[in-house]
């Protein structure tokens, strides 16, 4: 049970005008996994809960194996956490921090710190309150890649960078998982990055867990299903259609089980059968959700 | 004491270093005005209170309420300690940063009584109280900012505070035991001291220890 990375079982937060509720996470090593949702979805409480900076009101969370908040002082030894509004000490230069990294974590790879330096192209002269957005999240990045953690847990990592920076951050990540013992959870609204790189998708919507799977898997069951339909024909009930949109003899489904026997169900009438993209998933999953707590 | 306390206390004293030396300077040089005759007594006594007054209010503002505004919290959050270290260390590192200033402003302060023939002797006990004092209440402003969440309750302890500086001297100055003495040639370190000094440091060991007990146990730190 223990050496999973992150385990989370029926978290629960409530603050006044939000409730993170029944939140359950598993993180293997050697996965990536994005965590995905709208803003105020709910996706920094649980990162912060993960880092012991917030208490959880119910349920339980270990991480590395280590229970939280108790153990955040051993179990953040291995953990690298940026957030994209996490600010380093403004009146301390780049290389002091670096420096201050160093004497805290003995696995503080210099080498690795000074490549980083230089692919990011960061000044260590440069104090924290004079770089910029990108810069800082980069500073950030390096920070924490440098101490070689276990587990890297990344708030929104790719927000403010301009897209040769992504590349190159995302680029890093990949570097990261060749060592398999090591896994990275990172939230994002994003959905390209989080299709390019994750292995395991979660969604998150209004404080709760919507779904969580392989990203193959999500793209292999949901479909978009374009039909025809002759002037007097009605498509039979089917199952497993999260979204139906009607235009005269034109339909749109939208399926979260595709398979050979629901086109069969279907009939002759099927124009189209299209795959979607993780931000296209994303959205119909969500909206579904939605209305079936609407319900 | 665990390294990344040591090195988190280090880390207060480091940034805060030009602000130790620049305090320290002005608390000295208060007490070399306040040397020069009468209207130079009064000048340099006000730039030295208002020099202890706002180098205790701007290290629990800037260590403490800025680290929080500015999201450099969540940074040091992240380095392997718990909430009670984080708590330790910033009580620690910025009760030293204030400690240097205080001591040097202080010890001048004294220099000037003893050392200062037109200044008389007797006035050393009621230094000695209003040094103690500021010290008690930086301890205070500390521990307000530490367990205040909004800059509005942080400002109206540090308004409270300040206002403890005139309340001090027109309670304990006019006090039998103090003014009767205070302009003779000998200090007279009697029960009236001892009494108000061990209130001034019942304060003291009170604002220090609240947040280990509160802060520290906070659930939620962000």
């Amino acid at each position: 049970m223990n050496d999973k990375h992150i385990e989370m079982r029926s978290v629960r937060k409530v603050y006044r005008f939000f409730t993170l509720d029944d939140v359950s996470l598993e993180l293997e090593p050697g996965q990536i996994m994005g965590f995905v949702g709208p803003n105020g979805a709910g996706k920094s409480t649980t990162l912060r809960l993960l880092m012991g900076m917030i208490s959880p009101d119910a349920g339980e969370i270990r991480v590395l194996g280590h229970v939280m908040p108790k153990a955040q002082a051993v179990a953040k030894r291995d953990i690298g956490y940026v957030s994209a509004e996490m600010r380093l000490l403004p009146h301390a230069t780049l290389g002091w921090h670096m420096n201050f990294m160093k004497s805290i974590y003995p696995e503080w790879d210099g080498g690795y710190a000074a490549a980083l330096v230089k692919r990011f192209n960061l000044r260590i002269e440069q104090s924290a309150r004079s770089l910029s957005m990108g810069e800082h999240v980069k500073a950030t990045l390096l920070l924490a890649l440098a101490r070689r953690p276990k587990l890297l847990i990344l708030d929104e990592p790719t927000t403010g960078l301009d897209p040769v920076a992504r590349h190159e951050v995302i680029s890093e990540f990949m570097d990261v998982l060749r060592d398999e013992g090591r896994s990275i959870l990172f939230s994002s609204h994003n959905t390209v990055d989080v299709e390019r790189i994750s292995d395991r998708i979660t969604f998150i919507d209004r404080g709760r867990v919507v779904e969580s799977s392989d990203k193959e898997d999500f793209l292999e069951r949901w479909r978009r299903i374009q039909v025809q339909l002759p002037h007097d024909a009605v498509l039979p009930m089917l199952p497993n259609i999260v979204k139906r949109e009607i235009d005269g003899h034109f339909v749109t489904l939208i399926t979260n089980q595709y398979s050979e026997g629901l086109k069969n169900l279907i009939g002759p009438y099927v124009t189209h059968v299209q795959r979607m993209n993780l931000e296209e998933i994303f959205v119909a999953n969500v909206m579904h959700h939605r209305e079936a707590r609407g319900k | 004491m665990n390294v990344v306390t040591r090195k988190l206390i280090a880390k207060e004293l480091y940034v805060n270093r030009w602000f130790i030396v620049g305090g320290s300077l002005s608390g000295i040089a208060s007490i070399v005005i306040a040397s020069v005759g009468k209207m130079g007594f009064n000048v340099g006594a006000l730039t030295w209170l208002t020099t202890i007054i706002a180098t205790g209010v701007m290290l629990a503002l800037y260590g403490i309420m800025n680290e929080r505004k500015e999201h450099a919290l969540q940074f040091v959050l992240s380095l392997p300690l718990s909430i009670a270290d984080y708590v330790g260390a910033k009580m620690l590192g910025l009760l030293l940063c204030f400690l240097a200033i205080w001591l040097v402003s202080s010890a001048a302060a004294l220099v000037l009584v003893f050392g200062k023939e037109s200044v008389p002797d007797g006035v050393a006990p009621y230094t000695v109280l209003l040094c103690v004092f500021m010290l008690a209440n930086f301890a205070v402003v500390l521990c307000g900012a530490m367990h205040a969440r909004s800059e509005a309750l942080t400002s109206a302890v540090i308004v409270v505070t300040n206002m403890g500086v005139s309340i001090f001297m027109f309670t304990v100055g006019p006090m039998e035991g103090i003014n009767k003495y205070m302009w003779g040639p000998t200090p007279m370190w009697n029960s009236t001291f001892w009494s108000v000094l061990g209130c001034e440091l019942a304060v003291l060991a009170i604002a220090l220890a609240l947040p280990f007990f509160l802060a520290a146990r906070r659930r939620d730190f962000l």
